[in-house]
């Protein structure tokens, strides 16, 4: 069997796979359900300076292959993350990456100063992305100078691994990931979800209570995997590939895109032992296929013509 | 079938429950094509360890359950949630189900039965083929009401309840099972009453177990997940929906 473990940011994780922000919650909630031992780091909820009560409900819609959400951050805030949740979450038998979210640079420096500085804390998750949340201005997401200023802050105040969080909503997704690796990101995670809507045909309002939500599952995949194949081009630090994963072949795109690791999140709403079925499907295929570490799927479709690059040279 | 819109299954499941509190539920995996799971109450659980839903067909994936061969698996996460809280002993009991809403009290009304409360219970439905008290003890016992008045009283089940809630003993305690309006209505008629009031929400749910924070509803405690606060709430903690919609959006 091949060991699933891999190196990204300076952390040794027991496997490429990690569970998104935002669908794991603190961690907790899913012990029993999930198993743990094969999950190389959970993602907490995001966490701000304030307690956030959330957006108003409707929350939650299905789509054709996935859903939409409008949490809206909704989170115990920084000082009940510290002195509860995150020892919980370092019961569990994997490692802890803080997602993080504040309204400046400040506030970003302050959480990771805090945070970073505990040894439950494996990494950061810088996000910038959700797009739940207004921003007077040009969006965070999308806006390499204010990406830069967050990254460098965010930098100062922790030596741990930080991961920024990119949107795929971004025109141009490329400068803002510049400017992340630039200031001082150690990976990307690529990406958050799509806004999107629904609308109830019958009383013909938008289904969700904050109107627009966020859209993730396998609708998303194909975009954010074209983005990691992009970036991983563009890009000198490793990239965690997320967005629609529900099988061990999804995992395997992302990988073979340019991914190191990758986040699996909607998909244990419906199926929490899919994390075992990923991690044990990605080694038995590593050991068919002679590969001796997972990260040696990583790029591996760059060095492969594609059928149309075949017609052309002929 | 109970009625014509509606089929009572019964899973076994691999691990048996040891038990279920009256208006827990389980979290239903009906196939690849939905993203969610779908909660469904215990609507009971037999001797021999099956685990009884009694389910709507409401949607694609009610019918997917409704269309399975005798016999079929299914992933099923449970019991989960917090159920109702039986009344004090000596004291007495109000159940007051609308449509579907049969589904979440069927096991709280066998609970009742078999510990001697006296119970009083309300069905009401659209119509007379819609209503599900033949799935509870004793149906014939039940006081029903529908919509057109195809049988019983002519009216909701809540104008049914308050026709006689004056004359309920103080110590009653209200349980209501049904949709969001009819729940706001009876915990208005029991807080008239002075009776405490116990209701069972459905929203659609993500994770179902706390940690999404997807199916939240206002209460006096701010936001709270139905599917792990809940889904039974005293009726006084909850804060009737569209004046939240105001609130927020205002």
């Amino acid at each position: 069997m091949v060991d699933p473990s891999v190196e990204i940011a300076g952390l040794r994780l027991t496997s490429p796979l990690l569970l998104a922000s935002g669908t794991v919650g603190y961690g907790p909630e899913y012990d029993g359900l999930v198993d743990f031992g094969k999950v190389g780091a959970i993602v907490t909820k995001t966490v701000t300076p304030e307690p956030r009560a959330g957006n108003a409900p409707p929350r939650l819609a299905e789509t054709r292959g996935g859903m939409l959400n409008s949490i809206g951050l909704e989170n115990v805030g920084l000082e009940r993350f510290l002195s509860d949740k995150l020892s919980e979450a370092a019961k569990l038998p994997t490692r802890v990456i803080a997602s993080v979210a504040g309204k400046s640079a400040t506030e970003f420096a302050n959480l990771c100063g805090a945070i970073g500085e505990r040894d439950e804390t494996a990494g950061l998750e810088l996000n910038i992305s959700c797009p739940n949340v207004e921003r007077a201005r040009l969006p965070l997401w999308a806006d390499p100078a204010g990406v830069a200023e967050v990254v460098s802050a965010a930098r100062r105040a922790t030596a741990k691994p930080l991961f920024l969080k990119l949107s795929p909503n971004a025109a141009d997704v490329l400068s803002v990931a510049e400017a992340g690796e630039k200031a001082g990101a150690d990976a990307l995670v690529v990406g958050n979800t799509l806004p999107g809507m629904r609308i109830d045909v019958e009383t013909r309002a938008p289904m969700l209570g904050n109107r627009f939500g966020g859209l993730s599952g396998p609708a998303l995949k194909p975009v954010n995997l074209a983005l990691v194949w992009r970036l991983s081009a563009g890009v000198g630090i490793p990239i965690v590939g997320s967005g629609g994963i529900e099988r061990t072949e999804d995992a395997l795109e992302y990988l073979l895109a340019g991914a190191t690791a990758f986040q699996v999140g909607t998909a244990i709403f419906r199926t929490p032992s899919v994390v075992g079925r990923i991690i044990d499907g990605l080694a038995q295929r590593a050991a068919t296929d002679g590969i001796n570490s997972l990260t040696g799927y990583t790029g591996l479709a760059k060095e492969v013509e594609t059928p149309c690059q075949r017609t052309r040279a002929d | 079938m109970p009625s014509a819109t509606s089929l009572l299954l019964a899973c076994r499941p691999q691990t048996p429950f040891d038990s279920a509190e009256p208006g827990q539920f389980v979290h239903v995996d009906t196939g690849r094509e939905r993203a969610f799971r779908r909660p469904f109450s215990v609507a009971g659980l037999t001797d021999d360890g099956a685990v009884e839903l009694l389910i709507e067909l409401r949607g694609e994936g009610t019918r997917t359950l409704a269309e399975l061969p005798v016999g079929s698996s299914l992933a099923m996460m449970g019991p989960l949630g917090n159920g109702f809280r039986l009344p004090p002993a000596g004291s007495h009991a109000a159940v007051v189900a609308g449509g579907i809403g049969v589904a979440g009290v069927r096991h709280l009304v066998q609970r009742l039965e078999s510990a001697g409360v006296d119970t009083t219970v309300y069905v009401g439905a659209r119509t007379a083929d819609a209503l599900l008290h033949g799935v509870l003890p004793r149906p014939s016992d039940a006081r029903v009401a529908t919509d057109d008045g195809s049988a019983g009283m002519r009216g909701t089940v809540c104008d049914l309840f308050a026709t006689g809630a004056g004359a309920l003993a103080p110590d009653t305690t209200v349980y209501g099972c049904g949709p969001r309006p009819m729940l706001d209505t009876l915990a208005a008629v029991a807080a008239r009453s002075h009776l405490a009031c116990q209701v069972s929400l459905e929203e659609m749910m993500a994770c179902g177990v706390g940690a999404c924070r997807g199916c939240v509803v206002p209460t006096v405690d701010g936001y709270r997940t139905v599917c792990k606060d809940g889904p039974v709430f005293d009726a006084s903690m909850l804060v009737a929906a569209e004046r939240t919609m105001e609130v927020a959006r205002g």
